[in-house]
């Protein structure tokens, strides 16, 4: 099991490493000038952008950039926002919990829900319950997220009051303890639904098609033969069989949504680093950027890590061979 | 005299699938007694509804499936029974079987042990812990197979090793009624071999009564004391195994012998029997065979001869012979 | 159930049938999934109104009229106008126009690149198959819409570039997808047969193993086409959409300040997108069920 694991961490690093490259690389090559951004709108001269220029290190050759900046990431540094003129690490540590809350806490609702209802679907398959679930979950995953929350703010909030319309926390409140948290818990209410939504179709479906799949195998005759009752036979063996790529699928889908939060975090104003990384898109912030996209891959690796564990201790397939 | 009630019994037992193709007869008409103590071999080609037999009798066909006749079981008729008594009282501890892709036949993410248990305690729920522990014990000791393997997964065991598990699976409740379908069909024939050999003196050491289903005429051989012959869903031929293998009536029989090489002896071609099984939607007006049949008349192809009796125990489905029992009968 | 254990159903690929009874073979079973005709009923409207937008909207949809907002029904516009004046229905089948051309062109950039992957890494194994892998879970575990945001914001949002990047994102799927039906293809008799008669890799590759191997990603490049255009009305949302087109994320973007007295102006083109969608879902869905005939065996 140590082996696999370690297997496991040693062919994501090169593949977080690859990412950087190809953003570090990406971000150089595009048109528009930081420096000049930062010298401001006030007809800087060239000696003024030249300064700095030289002081963000940009009249270096683009190896030596790069280097500069794999060093500094190694001692934690992720650089200096240009805009926020803040250390990057420190901004992005401000907004992560935030954007871990609404994402994690949306997945695993979606993956609660999305998977029972796929298990439902698939014992009633080809019967009206599971022709209505499908359609419904294809309709489901047509609805794009921000259009969703949007729709949320409008009924929950506007016309029936009950929710919150945007942000973390009631503003000027100032509230702390159990009522603080509360604060919160309200505001979570409608982004945490409308991602949670989005995501529970992925669930349904790989449920739906893998139990359908373990429904044929030939262990299921085997014990239909032996007189244990159909119901039995799914609760102890077929379901812990389905479940597995469920499990996987878990794994890339957490990945996903820490992008896929972005829009929705953007319709609620929600402070995480979603809003922050357009921010950082439209004013070319550089430092911001890369550090946000380390971190978003780093993160998206990690759940990949997590899961490939997990489906090594549910499989001994994968732990023993 | 009073004869005993044969263990199984099957009655003109049919099986047709509904499928969007239209109605495939898998099974027609087919009526056996297996007694007390004998063995039964089922022998034909893939497709010719012997595993679909199989299936019938333990009631573990596909929704699509419709079952016409009656399977007797010590004189009761399994197909009227609800599924749930099915369950209790006579799958596994009336009837088992071993099937042939025993390499996949368990759940992969569960180890064996668990399963055997499991079974077992489901029919026995009496027995105590120990008590269990020693009866799976002692059905792996009985197909060979060490303590350890219950510890294991599936995928650790070899084809054999999980065949000869599935064997002492189907022995766990003591059924007197096992069915052997294809049991050694994806093994190496070494392997194969030993576990003929094995189900042979199995049967002696647990008084069994089977059903051996296969396509090999030698695995037939080897382990069955009557033979049925199936094409096509119906039964050509029925004979205990000395008239069947020294003088086989049915043509299909005699190609079906005659297409396996002899080891000793002159060197001759190989004779396989060309043409492949007809289309069971649509199955042929007459006899089912006369396609390719090499003795085929035109008689043949019009009217489906019937199920006759040439010899104490010995059926034929064949035109030649219900015409002279015709003969016989109007002289 | 039962099924698995009697009969050997090795997946049956035709070679080369003819013509009517391949098409017949399909259509038949699309019917009977339910959902794939619905959704190829939904998908020819559609097309019918991109078709037809000059017809059903002469004057195009970026004619100004007055600088409010005007209710569905009232004044003449069927379905009311944005802040600018313009009309909504006339904006709403253009911006079908350009939603499925993103669809489309986005999709079969994606089909191409990751058969061309999937084909080579599946069929010439070894190192290539290992590089090739690797790039393909590279580009599976980056955040892809992030990296479309930075493409787009930097090298510019003209709609060329959004159906390159998201054609460019979406591979990966229609890769591994295209090296397992070459993996289990390579084996089949009939490859081993060509490769005995000389025939050169590539060749083998691009005539046989690809034709017979694609279906599957046929039924994937529906679902590319539907999450493209999801993906580009995600962008436009947040302005990086173009700006010279009229799309239907960017009238959502238009119409969400005012979305509580102006529902219209948002509501509807959200509309368009979820149908369009859903369209190119039951459309795969369909394909997906032509395509396993096992799972049509079971129920019924």
């Amino acid at each position: 099991m140590g082996r696999y694991i370690s297997r496991q961490l040693a062919s994501i690093i090169p593949t977080i490493l690859l990412s950087i490259v190809l953003n570090f690389m990406l971000l150089h090559a595009a048109p528009g000038d930081p420096a000049r951004v930062m010298a401001g709108k006030d007809n800087p001269s060239e000696e003024q952008i030249e300064a700095i220029r030289k002081s963000l290190g940009l009249d270096q050759p683009l190896p030596v950039q790069f280097w500069k900046y794999v060093k500094e990431l190694a001692q934690g540094n992720l650089g200096q926002s240009i805009t926020y003129k803040q250390p990057v690490f420190d901004l992005i540590m401000q907004r992560l919990p935030a954007t871990l809350l609404l994402t994690v806490t949306s997945a695993v609702l979606a993956l609660s829900i999305g998977t029972l209802l796929g298990v439902i679907a698939a014992q009633k398959s080809g019967r009206p319950v599971d022709s209505a679930l499908s359609f419904s979950n294809y309709a489901l995953f047509a609805i794009p997220s921000f259009w969703l929350g949007l729709i949320m703010i409008v009924i929950f909030s506007s016309k029936l009051g009950w929710l919150p319309t945007s942000g973390m926390r009631t503003v000027r409140a100032d509230y702390t303890g159990w009522r603080d948290k509360l604060d919160v818990l309200q505001h979570l209410v409608l982004p945490v639904a409308t991602l949670a939504l989005v995501q529970i179709p992925i669930y349904f479906r790989i449920t739906r098609a893998s139990v359908q799949l373990q429904q044929r195998e030939d262990y299921v005759t085997t014990f239909r033969a032996t007189g244990i009752p159909e119901p039995r036979v799914f609760r102890r063996y077929a379901l812990r069989n389905a479940l597995l790529p469920t499990v996987t699928v878990f794994g890339l889908g957490l990945g996903f949504v820490f992008t896929g939060a972005a829009l929705v975090e953007i319709v609620f104003a929600w402070p995480g680093i979603g809003r922050l990384t357009l921010d950082a898109v439209f004013r070319r912030d550089y430092p911001l950027l890369l550090g946000v996209y380390l971190v978003l891959a780093i993160a998206v690796s990690v759940a990949v890590l997590l899961t490939d564990i997990v489906y090594a201790l549910l499989d001994p397939r994968i732990r023993l061979r | 005299m009073t004869e005993s009630v044969p263990l199984l019994e099957l009655q003109h037992l049919g099986v047709t699938y509904r499928t969007d193709r239209g109605q495939v007869s898998a099974v027609d008409d087919v009526s056996l007694q297996v007694p007390m103590g004998a063995s039964i071999g089922l022998v034909g080609e893939s497709g010719s509804g012997k595993s679909t037999i199989a299936m019938a009798i333990l009631r573990l066909l596909p929704p699509n499936a419709r079952v016409d006749g009656a399977v007797l079981v010590n004189g009761i008729d399994l197909t009227k029974q609800p599924d749930r008594r099915l369950d209790r009282e006579w799958r596994w501890r009336q009837l088992a079987i071993v099937f042939q892709k025993s390499l996949s036949a368990l759940s992969p993410v569960h180890r064996i042990g668990v399963q055997m248990h499991d079974v077992l305690r489901t029919h026995e729920p009496d027995l105590t812990e120990s008590q269990r522990k020693d009866r799976i014990e002692g059905v792996l000791a009985a197909v060979h197979l060490p303590a350890r393997v219950l510890r294991s997964y599936p995928f650790e065991l070899s084809g054999g090793m999980m065949q000869r598990t599935m064997i002492a699976l189907g022995l766990v409740c003591n059924p007197p009624f096992v069915i052997f379908d294809e049991a050694t069909t994806a093994l190496d024939v070494i392997t194969q071999s030993q576990i003929l050999g094995e189900i042979q003196r199995l049967k002696e050491e647990f008084d069994l009564t089977t059903m051996v289903i296969s396509h090999d005429v030698g695995v037939i051989n080897a382990t069955t004391d009557i033979v049925a012959v199936l094409y096509a869903g119906q039964l050509m031929e029925v004979a205990p195994k000395r008239q069947f293998f020294t003088a086989p009536r049915h043509p299909y029989s005699q190609a079906l012998i005659a297409s396996v090489p002899r080891l000793r002896g002159t060197k001759e071609r190989i004779t396989g029997i060309p043409g492949s099984l007809p289309d069971l939607a649509h199955p042929p007006g007459g006899c089912r065979f006369a396609p390719r049949c090499p003795h085929a008349t035109p008689a043949c192809m019009e009217h489906t001869p019937p199920l006759i009796q040439i010899a104490p125990g010995h059926m034929v489905r064949c035109t030649e012979f219900s015409m002279k029992a015709d003969q016989d009968v109007t002289a | 159930m039962a099924e698995s254990l009697l009969t050997n159903e090795a997946a049956v690929l035709p070679t080369a049938p003819r013509r009517e009874s391949r098409i017949r073979a399909f259509w038949r079973p699309f019917v009977a999934s339910r959902m794939g005709p619905i959704g190829l009923g939904i998908l020819i409207c559609v097309a019918l109104c991109a078709l037809l937008a000059g017809v059903i909207a002469p004057d195009g949809p970026f004619k100004l009229g007055a600088p409010r907002l005007i209710g569905p029904g009232e004044q003449g516009h069927l379905l009311g106008t944005d802040h600018l004046g313009r009309d909504m229905l006339a904006q709403l089948v253009y911006g079908a126009r350009v939603s499925l051309t993103i669809g489309l062109v986005a999709a079969s950039i994606s089909l191409f690149v990751g058969v061309v992957i999937g084909s080579v890494a599946g069929y010439f194994g070894g190192w290539v198959d290992l590089v090739l892998s690797r790039l393909t879970d590279m580009f599976l575990i980056i955040p892809a819409f992030f990296l479309i945001i930075v493409v787009v914001a930097t090298l510019g949002s003209g709609i060329g570039y959004v159906m390159v990047v998201i054609g460019l994102t979406a591979w990966p799927t229609s890769a591994r997808l295209m090296r397992a039906q070459t993996l289990s293809l390579r084996e089949r008799t009939f490859i081993q047969a060509l490769r005995a008669l000389g025939e050169s890799g590539p060749r083998i590759l691009f005539r046989h193993i690809v034709p017979n191997g694609i279906q599957p990603l046929i039924a994937n490049a529906s679902l590319d086409i539907a999450s493209a255009i999801l993906i580009e009305a995600g962008l436009s949302f947040i302005g990086l959409g173009d700006p010279n087109k009229a799309t239907w994320g960017r009238m959502i973007f238009d119409g969400r300040t005012t979305i509580l007295t102006a529902w219209w102006a948002s509501v509807l083109p959200g509309i368009a997108i979820i149908v369009t969608v859903l369209g190119f879902y039951l459309v795969g869905d369909g394909i997906s069920y032509v395509l396993s005939p096992r799972s049509r065996k079971v129920s019924k």
